[in-house]
């Protein structure tokens, strides 16, 4: 049996006379007398509106959260009055360090002013109208079909948490709902498109549907930010830059660009989780490099992907010829030690500059290079 | 960690070989040959671009989806050529009738075509706080509205992650229902935090309502709790609102709150009716489902934190004969909400007029 409010509402006499009280203007008013803070909030930018930012004053804001949630575990909204008798919604996660990012109210906000639309902002009747060689519109239909496999995994992991942490990081969980839907449109635009390529969707692939199980079942949140922001969809967004490169069209280069600016925001997010992390819960460190040991583990077993590896070499190189495949190899390479090379930069960034030195999947990039200067 | 590779794959001479042969310009071409099927989607209206009906084709299509999905399990995309060995990701909802409704599609593009930011699409400069009662009033409404905001963004992120794949335009109806509940929890704190003073009271019969709404045992009773039951009383709220506001800033508000919660109650009815007519002896269950939670929404209407400072606002004062005309409009709000309720559920073959144990008025 799932939980019961402690009262029935209808068979509460007390509750269902004050209601007709109500009812008859008998109103006792008592919550204009609840204790509060009185604050009026303006927008500091008229041009850009009143943001969560402007509203960071005193109890209400976030600057002044307390590192432990021990008072708030109801949905009383932060810096609202909180009478006896407010249930306990059993939040998991109480720690701000454990959710928190810095600027996680600016990537938000800039999240809902950017919202595009899968529908109409693409000229889907311009695509149209370009015919794709065979093996170019096989090689691109297998790309967007393994991205429409793995996009939704970032709006399942997030939401996963959202009900798990405490009410007063609202920040947070607003910032989880635009990702969600940001990641149903990624979705949405990889299959619209794979479908109008006119070759269908091809080949899943159950060497990345590994990593998604590995993103979908990490114990934390801290954990499932890393792998899922800055791990995962780092090296996605180097692939999208990419993409935009070897796109076949002005339209598709346009659809890249649109989806690009949604994941650079969550990997903004993963960033300033990592970076607030590092300095505010510092004994994560060595629990953070273990959980980074298994995820790239997961990268680089990734190689087993032809299904992605290869559509992108083709389309790299324009063709299967083999000048063609030749001119792709060297750009894939490229793009493969740029993907590596951004993802320790990112690291390095956030106050894990050791992970190079840790990390396995650096060995073997390392490796790779000397071997290709030789 | 709950979940490891099956190797090491930095040991793993096989994946180097492997990849090392594809870099050398051997590619395996495994993938080539498969093919889903060759569609090519086009827009039906280039107006309105290249929607998710104009892509129902074929195997690729929702009206493909069978009733039961068996045998997927992973995120494969629908319709793509799948592969052994794809991982089951723990799926506990994958019977589609339980989810899926006939207008979700046309909800979902609804939803993006229509977004709206709260930061710059209300003009908050025309507000002027004060120390006005009707101020007073509104701060505890907008407390109370981001409570009930919260709690309606979570229900879909609580059953998103159990949700089949297969039934992408359904998850990707939810992820909207997230993010419009996101901007109502924004919209209305930072409504609360202009009016200069503060935020309100918490709601202790609100949150023990809402608390049981959320804590539905089956995704059916979620939606029938949560987008037809409260929806209904939600949308009947932001229509109260927009009819009392005396600003351009409130009204729009509370409109543009109103179109997002109207896309919830359409989706609950829709959803409803397809689960009731694919799963007709579920309506005995479901009605008695609403038989012991309906109740909660007398706990949310009937709060103090609620229906006080709507009969304030209709009132314009706490003068007492202003609030004898505030209650009247009370009255009248509830009423028709139980009975927009009522007539909704009905649709949907769920008839409450004679069950309900919820307050009739006489107005």
């Amino acid at each position: 049996m799932s939980y019961l409010s402690t009262t029935d509402f209808t068979e509460d006499q007390p509750f269902v006379d004050r209601f007709e009280r109500m009812l008859r203007g008998d109103l006792d008013l008592s919550w204009l007398d609840a204790p509060r803070e009185r604050v009026t909030c303006r927008p500091e930018n008229a041009r850009r509106g009143l943001t969560f930012r402007d509203l960071d004053v005193g109890s209400y804001g976030f600057t002044d959260m307390p590192e432990l949630i021990r008072e708030n575990r109801s949905f009383a909204p932060r810096g609202a009055a909180m009478p006896e008798g407010l249930p306990d919604l059993q939040a998991e996660v109480n720690r701000k360090s454990e959710v928190w990012a810095y600027n996680v109210e600016g990537y938000y906000e800039e999240a809902m002013t950017r919202q595009w639309n899968a529908t109409t902002d693409i000229p889907w009747a311009e695509l149209q109208s370009v015919e794709l060689p065979e093996d170019i519109g096989k090689a691109y239909a297998q790309l967007l079909t393994f991205l429409t496999e793995v996009e939704m995994i970032a709006t399942d992991v997030p939401a996963k948490w959202m009900g798990r942490l405490n009410a007063d990081f609202f920040e947070v969980k607003n910032f989880i709902a635009t990702q969600a839907m940001d990641e149903a449109r990624h979705a949405e635009i990889f299959r619209k498109r794979a479908l109008s390529t006119g070759w269908g969707l091809m080949r899943a692939s159950a060497q990345n549907e590994f990593n998604l199980k590995f993103l979908r079942d990490a114990d934390s949140f801290a954990e499932a930010s890393l792998a899922l922001h800055l791990q995962a969809e780092g090296m996605v967004l180097t692939l999208f830059r990419f993409s935009e490169y070897i796109s076949p069209t002005e339209g598709d280069k346009k659809l890249f660009r649109l989806v690009m600016q949604d994941e650079a925001r969550h990997v903004g997010y993963g960033m300033q989780h990592l970076k607030w992390v590092l300095d505010h819960f510092p004994e994560r460190r060595e629990a953070i490099h273990h959980h980074l040991d298994e995820a790239e583990n997961f990268v680089f077993g990734g190689g087993y992907a032809t299904e992605v590896l290869e559509p992108f070499i083709i389309l790299s190189g324009k063709g299967l010829k083999k000048e063609n495949i030749a001119e792709g190899v060297r750009i894939t390479n490229a793009f493969q030690l740029k993907q590596a090379d951004e993802y320790f930069e990112r690291l390095a960034k956030c106050g894990l500059p050791e992970r190079r030195e840790r990390s396995r999947l650096w060995k073997m990039i390392d490796l790779r290079k000397q071997t290709m200067a030789a | 960690m709950a979940y490891y590779a099956e190797k090491n794959f930095f040991e793993d001479q096989q994946l180097i070989e492997l990849v090392t042969n594809i870099l050398s310009g051997n590619l395996t071409l495994e993938w080539y040959t498969a093919e889903g099927g060759r569609v090519r989607a086009r827009p039906s209206d280039l107006r309105r671009g290249l929607t998710y009906e104009d892509c129902n084709l074929g195997p690729y299509g929702y009206d493909a989806i069978p009733e039961f999905v068996r045998n997927r399990y992973s995120m494969a995309a629908r319709g793509s050529v799948l592969v052994s060995k794809l991982p089951d990701l723990g799926y506990t909802i994958n019977r589609r009738s339980d989810v899926w409704s006939d207008n979700v599609v046309a909800l979902y593009e609804e939803a993006k075509a229509r977004r709206w930011a709260p930061a710059v699409d209300v003009p908050w400069a025309e507000l002027t706080a004060g120390d006005s009662v009707r101020e007073a009033a509104m701060a505890q409404l907008c407390t109370f509205l981001e409570e009930v905001a919260l709690v309606a963004m979570e229900m879909p992120s609580k059953w998103v992650f159990s949700i089949n794949q297969e039934f992408l335009e359904l998850k990707s109806f939810l992820c909207a229902q997230m993010i419009d509940e996101a901007r109502h929890v924004e919209a209305w704190r930072k409504r609360a935090l202009t009016s200069g003073h503060g935020l309100g009271r918490a709601s202790v019969s609100a949150e023990q309502a809402l608390k049981e709404l959320l804590s539905a045992e089956t995704y059916p009773e979620a939606s029938l709790g949560t987008n037809l039951l409260l929806g209904s009383f939600v949308l009947a709220m932001c229509r109260a609102i927009a009819a009392l506001a005396e600003t351009r800033a409130d009204r729009l508000l509370a409109t543009l709150a109103m179109q997002d919660v109207a896309r919830s109650v359409a989706y609950g009815v829709g959803h409803m009716r397809y689960h009731l007519a694919h799963q007709p002896g579920k309506a005995v269950a479901l009605a008695e489902y609403l038989d012991r939670t309906e109740h909660v929404v007398l706990g949310i209407a009937g709060s103090p934190e609620f229906l006080e400072p709507v009969v304030i606002l209709a009132a314009g004062s706490v003068d007492r004969d202003r609030l004898a005309a505030g209650s009247r409009f009370a009255r009248r709000w509830y009423t028709s909400a139980v009975e927009e309720y009522f007539e909704r559920a009905a649709a949907v073959g769920l008839p409450r007029r004679e069950r309900s144990r919820l307050p009739r008025l006489d107005v």
